[in-house]
């Protein structure tokens, strides 16, 4: 992005450091003001008029019922009727001293740090394996494992199904008593592995990450395997022929290339994993249980604005989410600011 | 993504004048939206006679939300065409809809000054009584209770109730702002026919309930399951449990969030009788991770001998039910012989609650339909279609109940005025499903919190929901 | 894009016939063999093949197993689900997948949403290209602003706006209409589209559409006859992404869209779901479960090379 110090609206931007956008401005001296207006619709104009629709449309329902929502935070709106009245800082006040409140950013921050980690890491591994692991073929150091496109159009498939209906199948899957996965490890003989999986404050969280970790893996699988497929192959070669073995050429091919795409991958995920409400919603015991094990602020929000007629309340949460998000985003800004490669 | 952008104080400085900008007018949509919900838009009201107490308008439209979980939702709609019925003009113009999730269907609308004009606000996620009586947004629903039965002109609707179901309506005072439409027994639920195999009957004592569990375990049988997803289902034959051991003040102190009520000793020891029951080994396997349906079904397919429940279980597990399961309730085992009140006590009230919004268009005929519900055809209607009774008094005679059903009834007529109405549950939802029910009862019964430990942080969150002034408090009266 | 900058590291000398010697196991995974001496096929190459074909089976089991599972409960007695989770149905019980389409409504609702996807796909696609070319390639004051407020959306938790939105729609009368929700689908599809778009037409080149501008043709029609087209492969890849977010969405109709005749496919199912929850009929749920997957499943399988094309492209960029 451009460094442009953007002057005051009525006057023509004369110049743009390292402007890279040419056609677009050309820098002038000395206009009348009727020129000036002129210029600056002709220079201003066109995106203005591409940008109002969006940019209305996005202001009336995204950006107005957030703003709102933000005042609410400093009432006591019960979310049950238009009656209610401001109250400061108070219901910040009670989250800061709220147990559950502090117990659900903590899982929050596991999910964002775990699941991105995790799913981004498995669909390097797995679109690695599909486009180098394969048996080597003449005239090819490297080559994709057989049957690689079967592999992409399987992986696929959790993607496609709505979150709702994966969570609804792995309530299923987890059940201890006739449950997919206990049934599965009683029957080749693992009777000491079953557990109750979702009903274990120990294990619980880690059910819903697997579940939100098994949904996303596809996608980044056929993500990344388009995007090293797209490495030129001399590069590996040469480097194999350096003396580099496969996973110092991961590390210093493959993921310097691919790394614009993972961080996108990052902040998609991050989003993903922080809004784990579906999950805990559908799956979990209580929900948001057992003992609170898989409260996050996402769920809380919900039940504070709908079960407990505290939208005020709800809404502090919301905000604070805000801010967990935002700090989230900056750190994965700040990894983006590694040296980038092109080719 | 380019490079990343430098963040500079100017650029902040600019971003949240933007963002001023941007909050201002939509600050000024607020304040127009909150003075929306004028009464502006009621429908005029009917001519009142004796076939239209309520002076119901004769045509306007009627606007009804069902919850559809264990009682479905085919007897209001039975019941609206007998609405149509009595009032032919309206004929089309009930628009009725039925949903699980009644908050946010309905909250929003709430907000909107244009709910509909009545609500079966039941289910796990009903909305909130003590918020939505202390807004004000419901409708008192005396003149319905003074209008006279469909069945007997001479007869006011509030006298063919069930006794207690006018107080349950009632929060602060006299205004009766619910109408729970079904009629309640909870309690330990079991197969009549699978202790039979066992040679065993109901146990009256608690004693033999553990001998009974002991001879279910050699057969391999476990004594109870619980739906360990939902744990707020234990209450439902503990909470009689404890009342019966320490006498209704127990309950009544523990509802009004006295301090110190649950450390009463009637409270721990019903805890520790419970507990005995996980450390025996006489809770199913997974139970901690079952809902309630999937541990109703291990039930009926006889892996469990006794489970805590409501009379809708018996339609909500019609589909798995064995022929000859005979479906029975039984009250809480008696402790020991200081208990403070007799066998057969046990937790009976309306369930269903039905409510007419105060902005509600045509609260009339809300309320005109809840007359007709009320009436003993719609009664009969219902009791035949879900097994399980209406907060009419009576309305069974001449129908042949299914054996859950008349064994309700029989346990009701046991209990005579042993009747305990635990609150709980309407009052503090937070405090009772997701502190008590998963928070505490839940760990107890999974073995991971001894009784001391789980009285302790239940005494806890009960002393915080005391405190927080965000709740409205309730007190029996 | 352009090939400059070759990553110091790499030598550049090619030589043909060389087959690499492969570490045995996956990155990260300890020990590290010595590459061997140019060469032919090593033994190391064929258990790298192995290893690697077999951690991508087991994946795709674990992807397959579930689904499978599902399916074959969906044709089993509720008795046989309960009884043997993994064993196979004695006689294949179609009726319940009759039962759960006639009770849940699942054709209308996949029209519905067809409808009010397609829509606001077009809606998203367009109206996000122009704001992030706009974004892109254009300085006037405010463009920082407006980008951040796209890009900060991202950040927004939904559930938080849930209550006022409605109010916003109610007073614009957009309740229970499919343009509203469509406008509404779009509104909350701009902040990702923007954000990644704008990234991607920074990098063509601006070359052409110089061109385009000197040969007389306005900015406007530079955009849609130039640009455009020059970015088909990124708006394909931001399509897919903001068609699954669309088609799954779930929380934004529930509370917008209350009219059960308008109902999208995700409420529809829940609705069904939780009401067999209730009715405790298990077979008709895990039918129901199967109905949904299946057709989404069949077109991604009949689309999936221009899924993936569109991914493709978009990782190139």
């Amino acid at each position: 992005m451009q460094h442009g110090k953007h002057q005051s609206a009525t006057a023509v931007v004369a110049k743009v450091p390292g402007g890279k956008h040419p056609g677009v401005k050309q820098p002038r001296v000395k206009l009348s003001t009727r020129q000036k207006m002129e210029r600056a619709y002709h220079q201003y104009g066109f995106p203005l008029g591409f940008l109002a629709l969006p940019v209305v449309i996005y202001a009336i329902f995204v950006i107005s019922p957030f703003v709102q929502s933000i005042y609410y935070s400093f009432t006591d709106w019960t979310g049950l009727s238009s009656d209610f009245k401001m109250v400061g800082f108070k219901n910040y006040d009670w989250l800061l001293h709220d147990d559950l409140f502090w117990t659900a950013v903590g899982h929050n921050v596991l999910l964002l740090l775990v699941v991105p980690l995790v799913t981004l890491g498995l669909g390097l591994f797995f679109a690695f394996m599909l486009n180098v692991g394969g048996r080597s073929k003449k005239n090819a150091a490297v080559s994709g494992v057989r049957g690689s496109s079967i592999y992409k159009v399987v992986y696929f498939f959790p993607q496609v199904l709505s979150i709702a209906i994966v969570a609804l199948l792995f309530q299923f899957t987890y059940n201890p008593r006739n449950g997919a996965l206990n049934a599965f490890l009683g029957g080749i003989g693992l009777d000491s592995l079953q557990q109750e999986w979702l009903a274990d404050p120990k294990l619980a969280l880690w059910c819903l990450m697997v579940v939100m970790v098994w949904c996303n893996v596809g996608f980044y699988v056929v993500l990344f395997s388009a995007g090293m497929s797209a490495i030129p192959k001399d590069f590996y070669e040469a480097a194999l022929l350096d003396g580099a073995n496969r996973i110092t050429t991961f590390f210093r091919i493959t993921l310097p290339l691919l790394w614009d795409t993972v961080q996108t991958g990052w902040i998609y995920m991050g989003i993903l994993a922080l809004d784990a409400f579906a999950v805990v919603q559908i799956m979990t015991v209580g929900p948001g249980g057992p003992a609170d094990s898989t409260q996050v602020l996402g769920y809380m929000v919900y039940t504070k604005t709908f079960r407990d007629g505290q939208a005020g309340r709800a809404t502090a949460i919301g905000v604070a989410m805000l801010i967990v998000t935002l700090i989230f985003a900056v750190i994965v800004g700040r990894l983006g600011r590694r040296e980038r490669l092109e080719y | 993504m380019g490079s990343t952008p430098d963040f500079g104080r100017r650029d902040l400085i600019k971003r949240s004048a933007a963002l001023g900008l941007v909050a201002v007018p939509s600050i000024s949509t607020l304040t127009a939206c909150a003075s929306g919900g004028d009464d502006g838009n009621k429908v005029d009201k009917g001519k009142k006679s004796d076939k239209n107490p309520l002076a119901v308008n004769e045509s306007a439209a009627l606007d009804v939300v069902i919850f559809d979980g264990g009682f479905g939702q085919k007897y209001a709609k039975d019941a609206e065409a007998e609405y149509e019925k009595a009032y032919p003009k309206t004929a089309g113009k009930v628009k009725h809809s039925a949903t699980q999730k009644i908050q946010t269907v309905l909250q929003p609308r709430f907000n909107g000054g244009t709910p509909p004009d009545l609500i079966d606000n039941s289910g796990a996620e009903q909305m909130d009584f003590g918020t939505l009586v202390a807004k004000n947004q419901l409708t008192d629903l005396t003149p319905l209770l003074d209008a006279p039965s469909v069945d007997d002109p001479s007869k006011k609707v509030r006298d063919t109730l069930r006794p207690g179901v006018v107080e349950m309506g009632q929060f602060d005072g006299k205004p009766v702002w619910i109408l729970y439409y079904a009629y309640t027994v909870y309690g330990v639920w079991y197969s009549k026919t699978n202790l039979e195999k066992l040679d065993a009957e109901y146990p009256e004592t608690w004693d033999d309930m553990l001998k009974v569990c002991e001879k279910a375990k050699k057969k391999g049988i476990a004594g109870w399951t619980y739906p360990g997803k939902f744990p707020y289902y234990m209450p439902f034959s503990l909470y009689p449990f404890i009342a019966k051991i320490g006498g209704p003040d127990t309950l009544i102190a523990i509802d009004n969030l006295e301090p110190n009520a649950w450390k009463h000793p009637a409270v721990k020891a019903a805890f520790e009788a419970y507990y005995e029951l996980y450390k025996k080994g006489y809770i199913l396997k997974g139970s901690p991770g079952l809902t309630h349906i999937e541990s109703q079904t291990a039930w009926n397919q006889g892996k469990a001998l006794f489970i805590p429940n409501g009379s809708w279980v018996e339609n909500e597990a019609k589909k798995t039910t064995p022929k000859d399961f005979q479906m029975s309730v039984g009250a809480p085992s008696s402790l020991d012989s200081s208990d403070k009140m007799p066998f057969g006590t046990i937790w009976a009230s309306g369930g269903e609650p039905f409510i007419v919004p105060k902005a509600a268009k045509n609260p009339e005929g809300g309320m005109e339909l809840l007359r007709i519900m009320l009436g003993e055809k719609s009664t009969k209607n219902f009791v035949k279609q879900v097994s399980s009774l209406t907060s009419l008094n009576g309305g069974t005679d001449g129908l042949s109940l299914p054996p859950g059903l008349q064994s309700a009834q029989e346990a009701l007529e046991k209990a005579g005025t042993n009747v305990v109405n635990p609150r709980l549950q309407d009052w503090y939802v937070a405090l009772q499903k997701q502190q008590i029910g998963v928070g505490a009862l839940g760990e107890m019964m999974a073995g991971r919190m001894t009784p001391a430990e789980a009285i302790k942080k239940i005494q806890k969150f009960a002393d915080e929901t005391a405190k927080d002034d965000a709740v409205k408090k309730y007190k029996h009266a | 894009m352009s090939a400059q900058a070759q990553p110091s590291e790499l030598p550049g000398a090619i030589k043909e016939d060389e087959a690499p010697g492969a570490a045995g196991k996956a990155p990260g995974t300890g020990k590290v063999p010595d590459f061997p001496p140019k060469g032919r096929i090593s033994s190391e190459g064929k258990v790298l093949n192995v290893f690697s074909h077999g951690m991508l089976v087991l994946w795709g089991l674990l992807v397959t197993l579930p689904l499978l599972w599902a399916v074959m409960s969906s044709l089993k007695t509720d008795k046989e689900i309960f009884t043997s989770p993994w064993g196979l149905p004695a006689s294949l019980h179609f009726d319940n997948w009759s039962r759960a389409w006639s009770k849940s409504n699942i054709g209308d609702f996949f029209l519905n949403t067809v409808l009010v996807v397609g829509c606001s796909l077009i809606g998203t696609m367009l109206l996000g290209s122009m704001a992030a070319y706009v974004l892109a390639r254009f300085e006037f004051p405010g463009k920082r602003i407006i980008y951040f407020m796209f890009v900060g959306g991202m950040s927004f938790p939904v559930i938080l706006a849930l209550v006022p939105l409605f109010f916003v729609m109610r007073n614009m009368s957009l309740l229970n209409t499919y343009h509203g929700l469509i406008l509404v689908y779009i509104a909350y599809s701009l902040p990702f589209t923007v954000f990644f778009l704008t990234s991607f037409f920074k990098t063509l080149p601006s070359s052409v559409a110089e061109a385009a501008l000197i040969d007389g043709a306005s900015q406007t029609r530079t955009f849609f006859q130039v640009m455009l087209p020059m970015a088909k492969p990124g708006l394909i890849s931001v399509g897919i992404f903001n068609f699954l977010g669309q088609w799954n969405q779930y929380m934004l109709p529930t509370v917008l869209n209350t009219d059960e005749d308008k109902r999208m496919l995700t409420q529809g199912l829940v609705q069904l779901a939780a009401s067999q929850q209730y009715k405790g009929d298990w077979s008709a749920l895990f039918a129901g479960l199967v109905l949904a997957m299946l057709p989404v499943l069949g077109v991604y399988i009949v689309f999936q090379r221009q899924v993936q094309t569109g991914l493709t492209a978009g990782a190139l960029k």
